[in-house]
Parts: structure tokens; sequence; C-alpha cells
């Protein structure tokens, strides 16, 4: 058990560094930087910019200075929020996607968990047919289109919801919804797929010979097992939910890391692009651990070794 | 033990989610403020020596005040901090007397003094400010910011250590002495060698500082001391001089006649020294730490989110600020931004998408009445590629493009087609005639295509128009395309790069035609034409004509207004003649305002200043109700 997080953590270490040094490296030979500006600016003036923030250094002294520095955890100032530090717009722009990536996995669990049972339960009804009709569309529909409809529907049509912006619970339920739907629509053909899997098997007819209710065999015995490959899904999901959706988020003028993402990248902002990516990179790896390590509690077929 | 675990699970997980949506849903609102308004995107910085952009200037307007304001309609410099100024008949010394009741916002009054160490710190090539030439015109300014240093001036050396009792964030120990010699690479050399040139050799300066001779090399030596900055000595070199606690004087190279309205450009704004030598940057422009000096005062910031902003009750013309609380909402896209406005959450957004111009025009919106912008969309030609080096073929290419059919089809917010670099409209502000270039003549085009030696396009090299991604730049370019096919028979070809790609292009001059735009600074010609002075950094046409520059530097120097128009004029029509940039149109505004707002004006810089403006509440109420929004 010890041993296991130990490795994990080795080659976590390990995986950061090769992200940090292949992102350092392919930021900087994409053209452009920091400093591209539409008017070009007197030599000298360049030079005094580049002076400033260390860009006139040979590459390997500002590899081994970014190094050094996020080593120690200080991600730098960000080039083009120049009042702020990496740190600081990451501390206050992940509370902001976590929320919301909390209020998508609500949505997605409760719509994504309920349509799946429906479905597997009355499998072959129209019921069945119709939930996983809109589960497929949910997948192939971008979250933009499906954010488009739902301001044309809940802000424009019926005017419930305010139309984009951060501060009130009302301003928490489109975007949510919206980030949510199309991991809802996963879990629902994941979970028709396992509780139709388990269904099948001998220790739910069994149940059943009991004389045991439909509701209790599905919820206390059948549930369990039909969970698993949820479970697995939900790991990279959470951390891709919670990294911020980079679309919904700017749709709904959200603060979060997704609008930093998009904007750092465009800007070529060096130091909070590497900032994001390698929280992006930490995140997903620590998902999937925890994931691998909860299997070892919810399937006693699995040992963690 | 591993049951027991496996039973808790479910019910851990729901805990988690339960708790996390509770923290989620305890967030508090924040109380509505009085004008809110859409910035375009998250704003680089508020110090205002160290950002360019409009988004910048609207909050920056907001939070210091310059020597001068710019009235709201017309423009002109209005009493800013200067309550007054003189200008000398040569029209090279600028004197301002400033107010005594302006003040700071930790209560101490804004002198001659801020100014003049403001300007320094703006200047200095640590501050490293991408805007500085705009204050290029003071003397000496120049070498100071470009640390150019001579024999026999006087210097400034800025040691790397502090005078004991200075501020955390202060500048080093600073001698004044005389340049008296440089040695370059062991040897003694007349002139500072150039950027280029110095590489990573170390060059010694030889400094007399109280009749003593000292050697200063950048690292220090075996026989030279270590040193951070050595500059002309900006007290006895830069014509930027404080008087007395409230007479600040500057001196220029040239009569400039539209420095006034620079001095109230916000790059040019005064910021608190104490304040930024106390916590140094950036820490200084954090809400908890800021002093400023203009209108509002600076209450919280969320990262590309919103700026909160509340009135100085301590601003000497609060009187004419009407509103308490202001939020500038950084919205990145126009979408949203129209979103938040058609449902009445903001008061004004800076621009509307493109593509929804015609249907708002349709609708004939009073709030929606886009009207002439100081810029000019053009296209650069490479004037060192053949076939584009012949004038011919350039003037045939511009007489070949129908404008009024891509204002028609492809812009259609009312946009004017453009047959000058200048806009037209400057007209309305000063007495300056752009100088126009040929129109639209399909039959003296293929002539000229002709006597340059390519009959109907017959043997024309392939060319390219190169621009940026984006729908606008893509739907001219085709249009432009197909029309120089039909009226011309050339081949033209279209490529498409992202921006940073794009800019490198056509600084490198990889390009045939390039698709461009320029939104002027300050209201005259010059921040158009002095662009394509030979060598100009933002000429990128590598089109060179002596007499263009003669003219531009004989501008430079005339007292007279009048006779400086002319020659401006002359210049321009020199550039319309040879044709390195082909205008295409001039810009629109397309801001919407909600017609509650009282005191907002229309003017050809897009500058709205927030002094003066106020919110008609029985107005409001009416009209939010006529929409159903409350």
């Amino acid at each position: 058990m010890i041993s296991f997080f130990v490795r994990r953590l080795i080659w976590m270490v390990i995986t950061l560094w090769v992200v940090f040094t292949i992102s350092f490296f392919l930021m900087r030979s994409v053209a452009g930087g920091p400093l591209s500006n539409e008017r070009a600016l007197e030599p000298e003036i360049e030079a005094n910019i580049r002076a400033r923030y260390h860009l006139d250094d040979p590459l390997w002294r500002q590899y081994l200075r970014e190094l050094g520095n996020v080593v120690q955890l200080d991600l730098g100032y960000s080039f083009k929020l120049a009042d702020f530090h990496v740190n600081e717009i990451i501390a206050q722009g992940f509370p902001i996607s976590a929320t919301l990536g909390i209020v998508a996995l609500m949505f997605a669990l409760l719509l994504g968990l309920l349509a799946g049972i429906v479905s597997a339960v009355w499998r072959g009804t129209p019921f069945d047919f119709g939930l996983m009709t809109l589960a497929t569309i949910g997948i192939a529909l971008p979250n933009f289109t499906i954010a488009g409809i739902a301001i044309i529907l809940f802000v424009f049509l019926i005017p419930i919801f305010p139309a984009a912006g951060w501060g009130s619970v009302g301003h928490l339920v489109l975007p949510g919804f919206c980030l949510g739907a199309p991991y809802a629509a996963y879990i629902a053909r994941l979970t028709r797929t396992g509780l139709l899997d388990v269904m099948g098997q001998d220790y739910v007819r069994t149940a059943y010979a009991k004389g045991l209710a439909t509701h209790t065999v599905i919820i206390r015995h059948a549930m369990k097992g039909a969970l698993l490959p949820v479970v697995s899904f939900l790991g990279p999901a959470i951390a891709g939910i919670l990294t911020g959706s980079l679309v919904v988020e700017q749709i709904f003028a959200i603060p979060g890391l997704g609008v930093h993402f998009v904007q750092a990248a465009t800007q070529r902002d060096y130091t909070l692009s590497m900032g994001l990516v390698l929280l992006y990179t930490a995140l997903l790896y620590t998902m999937n651990m925890l994931v691998d390590l909860s299997y070892s509690y919810l399937d006693p077929r699995v040992k963690v070794e | 033990m591993q049951s027991a675990v496996r039973r808790a699970f479910p019910w851990a997980i729901l805990l988690l989610l339960g708790s996390a949506v509770a923290w989620a849903l305890s967030f508090g609102t924040l109380p509505p403020a009085d004008y809110t308004f859409s910035n375009d995107t998250e704003i680089e910085s508020v110090d205002p020596a160290n950002v360019t952009g409009n988004p910048e200037g609207r909050i920056i307007r907001c939070l210091f005040e310059g020597l001068v304001n710019w009235h709201p309609k017309t423009l002109e410099p209005i009493p800013g901090v200067a309550e007054r100024w003189e200008i000398s008949p040569d029209g090279e010394t600028y004197t301002f007397y400033l107010r005594d009741n302006a003040l700071w916002s930790d209560g101490t009054p804004v002198t001659a003094h801020d100014f003049h160490w403001s300007f320094r710190r703006f200047l200095h090539p640590e501050t490293a400010a991408e805007y500085s030439y705009q204050l290029w015109y003071a003397v000496g300014a120049r070498d100071y910011s470009t640390s150019q240093v001579t024999i026999g001036q006087p210097v400034e050396v800025e040691l790397r250590e502090r005078p004991p009792d200075a501020l955390p964030y202060a500048g080093g120990v600073l001698l004044h002495g005389v340049l008296r010699g440089i040695e370059f690479d062991g040897q003694a050399v007349d002139e500072q060698p150039s950027l280029e040139e110095r590489g990573d050799l170390p060059v010694t300066y030889l400094v007399e500082i109280d009749g003593r001779t000292r050697r200063f090399q950048q690292g220090g030596g075996s026989d030279a001391e270590d040193y951070k900055w050595l500059l002309p000595d900006f007290d006895r070199t830069v014509g930027i001089r404080a008087l007395d606690e409230s007479t600040l004087e500057i001196e220029l190279n040239n009569p400039t006649p539209y420095f006034l309205q620079l001095a109230g450009f916000y790059p040019l704004f005064p910021v608190n020294r104490r304040c930024v030598e106390t916590f140094g940057y950036p820490a200084w422009t954090k809400p908890e730490h800021i002093v400023s000096n203009g209108p509002f005062l600076l209450e919280s910031r969320r990262i590309r989110d919103r700026i909160r902003m509340i009135k100085n009750p301590d601003y000497w013309d609060r009187d004419n600020v009407h509103f308490n609380v202001v939020d500038a909402l950084a919205v990145a896209s126009d979408t949203t931004a129209l979103n938040l406005y058609m449902t009445g959450e903001i008061d004004y957004l800076p621009s509307v998408p493109a593509t929804i111009v015609p249907e708002l025009l349709a609708q004939d919106r009073p709030d929606f009445q886009p009207t002439p912008f100081f810029g000019t969309y053009y296209y650069r030609l490479n004037t060192t590629r053949p076939p584009l080096d012949n004038v011919l073929v350039r003037r045939a290419l511009n007489l070949a493009i129908n404008k009024r059919e891509i204002v028609e089809k492809v812009t259609r917010a009312g946009q004017i087609p453009a047959r000058s670099l200048v806009p037209m409209s400057i007209r309305e502000y000063v007495a300056y005639t752009p100088a126009e270039c040929g129109e639209y003549d399909v039959e003296e085009a293929r002539r000229l295509l002709a006597a340059a030696g390519f009959p109907e396009g017959r043997g024309f090299p392939k060319i390219q128009i190169l621009y940026n991604t984006q729908d606008t730049h893509k739907s001219i370019a085709e249009l432009i395309q197909s029309q120089w096919k039909r009226a011309l028979g050339i081949d033209v070809s279209l490529q498409n790069q992202e921006w940073a790609v794009y800019l490198g292009q056509v600084r490198q001059m990889e390009y045939w035609v390039a698709r461009a735009a320029w939104i002027g600074d300050y209201l005259d010609p010059n921040t158009f034409l002095d662009m394509f002075l030979t060598d100009g950094a933002n000429n990128q046409t590598g089109w060179s004509n002596p007499r263009y520059d003669d003219l531009l530097k004989q501008a430079n120097r005339e007292t007279d207004p009048a006779r400086r128009f002319e020659l401006l004029h002359e210049a321009e029509a020199i550039l319309m003649d040879e044709l390195p940039v082909i205008p295409i149109y001039y810009y629109v505004t397309t801001f919407m305002v909600r017609p509650y707002v009282n005191g907002f004006y229309h003017n050809i810089q897009d500058v709205h200043p927030l002094q003066g403006m106020s919110i008609d509440v029985e107005e409001k109420q009416r009209l939010l109700e006529a929409e159903g929004l409350r």
C-alpha cells in the first residue's frame, strides 16, 4: 500500500518534469511570443522589455531558471495579467472552476444514473429508446451548442437565469448543466451497460428467487457491480470537469481556469500556460490514482500492489 | 475492515458532494453597481506605464488623472491636474500650472515633482514602457529611455546598493557626473557601441564624479565598479522640470501641436512615488496598497471577472462624478457581452459581434449608432518584391478594388470606403484634409497593368494575400481576390495565418500583400503618416521616399499650423500616389450604450470618460420594464 503510493508519487514527479520540458520547448518553438504586438517597437524599447522578462537570455538558461522556480512552487508572474502572480491566478480561478465542476458533476451523476437505471430496467421499451437517443445526442453535441440552446431557452424565451457572469446560485445552473450534460450521457450509457451485464448473473437471479422486490435487488445487489465502469470513468472526468471547461467558461463569462487556459495559450503567456499545464497534469494524475485506489475497495477482485 | 470501508464509500462520496455544493452556494452576491460596462478582456495592468490597450485605458482613466483631460465630445484638452498652461511662442516649451486641490488618495497633494518622478520612471529602461516613445517629444527623453550616452555629457550612475534610509523598492544610490570616456573591448572609443556591436562584450565607462574619474562596468571587473544603470543625467539633459511644487515645464525638440492632447493620454498619467517605492511593482497595484488620483478608487479585482471601483470622495471635481460604484466586466466573448447587454445586466459594451451588425442596424435602435472611428483598414504591399515594386502595378491593384462592395457586402456596419490613409473624419476635429488615391476604375486599372507589361494580366506572377485568422479578414480577402481576377485577370491566392505567425511574416517582409489596420493614438495626421518614414518600425512595406521623409521632417519643425497641415497633406499625396499601402475602409465604432445613460458622447477616438456621466433612474426603470427585464 505505502509502496504503491511512493511509486506513484515518483512517477508523478517524473511525469511533471517531462510535461514541463516538452511544454517549455513547444511554447518557445511556436511563432510569436508574449511580446508579439501589432505595433512594431523601436528596437531599443524591445530590448528593454526583453531584458525585463529575461527573454534575452539563452534558452537553456531560461529553462533552468524556470525549472528552478517551478520546483520551489513559484510559477512566476503572468506575462499578460502582469499585476498577478500565476499562483494567485490559480488560487482565484481553481475554486471557481471546482465549484462549477461540482455542480456539473451533480448534474452528470443525477441525470446519468437515473437515466441509466431506468433504461436498463425497462430495457427495450420506448423509455429506454428515448433516453438512449438523448444520451447519444448528448455525447455527439458539443457543449457550446447545448449552451446556445440553453441560453435561448432559459435566458431569452423563459427568462429565469442570468445570461452570464459569476456570483449567485442562478449563475451556476446553466453552465453547470451544459458542462455536465455530455458526462451525464456517458454515465447513462455506462450505467445501463453495466447494469444489464450484472442483471444476467446468478447472484441477481438468486436475489430475485429469494423474493426480493425489484428495487431492492437493483439498489442493494446489482448496482454495486454495475457502478465499476462508472467509477473508472469518473476519475478522468472529475479532473476534466474541475480544471474547467474551456468553452463553457468562455460562453458564460466564468472567471475559472478554463478561460485562463484559452487566453494564456492565444496570448502566448508563457508562465500562466505552464502553470496551468502542470496543474492539469497533477490533477489528472491524482484523480487516476484515487480511482485505482477506490477500485480495491469497491471490487474485492482487485488488489493494490 | 475492507467491507466497512466499502460500505461507507457511497456515503462518503455523497457527503463530499453535499458539502461541496453547500460551499458553492455560500458565495455572497455583490450588490449591483451604479454603472456596469463590458471592458472586453482582462486588463494587463493598472500601472499607466505598463499598458497600451483600450481596455486598460478605460480603467486607468477612472483611477488616475493626467495634466489635462479630454472633452468627452470634442476631445479638446481641458484642465485636469493642471488648471491652466502656457505654450511658448516657438511652440516648444509647455508650462503647466497645477491646481492646489488635486490630491492623492492618501491625502497628499499632487505636485509637479510627482509628474517629474512619474515621467522619469515612465522613460526609465528598467520600467521598459512600451509606450515610452509617446514622451520622446521631450528634449533628451529618447536618449534617456534608450540609455544612449555621449562623451562629455552629464550622466547619472545608479548603483546596485540602495541608500540606507530608502524605501524597500526605491532605486539604488545615484551618482551624478560627466562621461569622460568609453572603452570597448579594451580599446578607447569615441561613441557608445550599438546594441548589436556590444553583444556580450564588456563596455567600460569613465565618469568624472566630484573631480575624480571612476570606471564603471556591468558586473564589475578587476579595475571597474559594478553599476545597475548608466544613463544621461535626467535632471540636466531631459527637458522635464518641476520649477516648484505646482509648476511643471516640458521642453520639446520640435513644436508639436498635438502634445497637449498627448498630455491627456493615459501612459502620461502620474503614479504615487511613495506607494510604488514602498510596495514595488506589481504589489503596489493591489487594491489594498494602490494610491491614485483619479475620479474613482480601486475597490476590488477578480481576475477575468470584474474590476470594482468606487467614487473618490477627495477628487477635486467630485461634484461632476455621479456614480458611487462602477463595475468593469472582463467578458472575453462579445456574444456573451451582447447577451448581458440585452438582458439589462450591463449599460455599455464597446463592440458587438460583426455578424449581428446588419440585424441591429435594421432595427434602427437608438442605442446602436455606428459613427466614424479614428482607424483605417488597409492592405500593405511589399514593394521589394516584383511585380509590386512597380508603381503602375500598385495603382492598378488599387483601382481594381471595389471598396464600396466590401463595406456593403462584408463589413456592413456603415464603414466608409477609404481613399486615404488618414481617416476623412479627422476634418471634423482639425483643419486637415487627407489626400486621396484613385477611385475604383476598372478601365484605367487594366490600362495601367498593360503599361506595366501585363496586358490582361498575362505573365503576372501569382501573388498572395496574407491575413490573420478572422472571418471578416477572410471574406474581404476573398472578395478582393475575385475583384482582381474579374478586373485584371490576375490570379491571387490567399494565406491565412494565426495572429503571431502573421505578425512575424509581416515584420520579416515575407509576404506580397498583407492585411493591416492602424488606429490613431492622437488627433493628428502624423500618427498615421510617420509610420511610412524610411526605416520606420511600422513601415514594413520596404517603401522609402526621400521627399516624403523630408516633408514630414519639415512639418515637425513648422510652427504655423496651417502650413504644417499643407506639408503633411503633400506627404500623404505622395503616399497615395505611390501606394505602398492601399486604404480599404475607415472603421466605425460599434458600441452600444443604454439610452438612460446621460452625458455619453460619440467621438472619433471612442473614448468615454465616466466623469460627467449619470444614469436617469426613472428612465432606466421604465425601459427595463418595457423590455420585460424587471
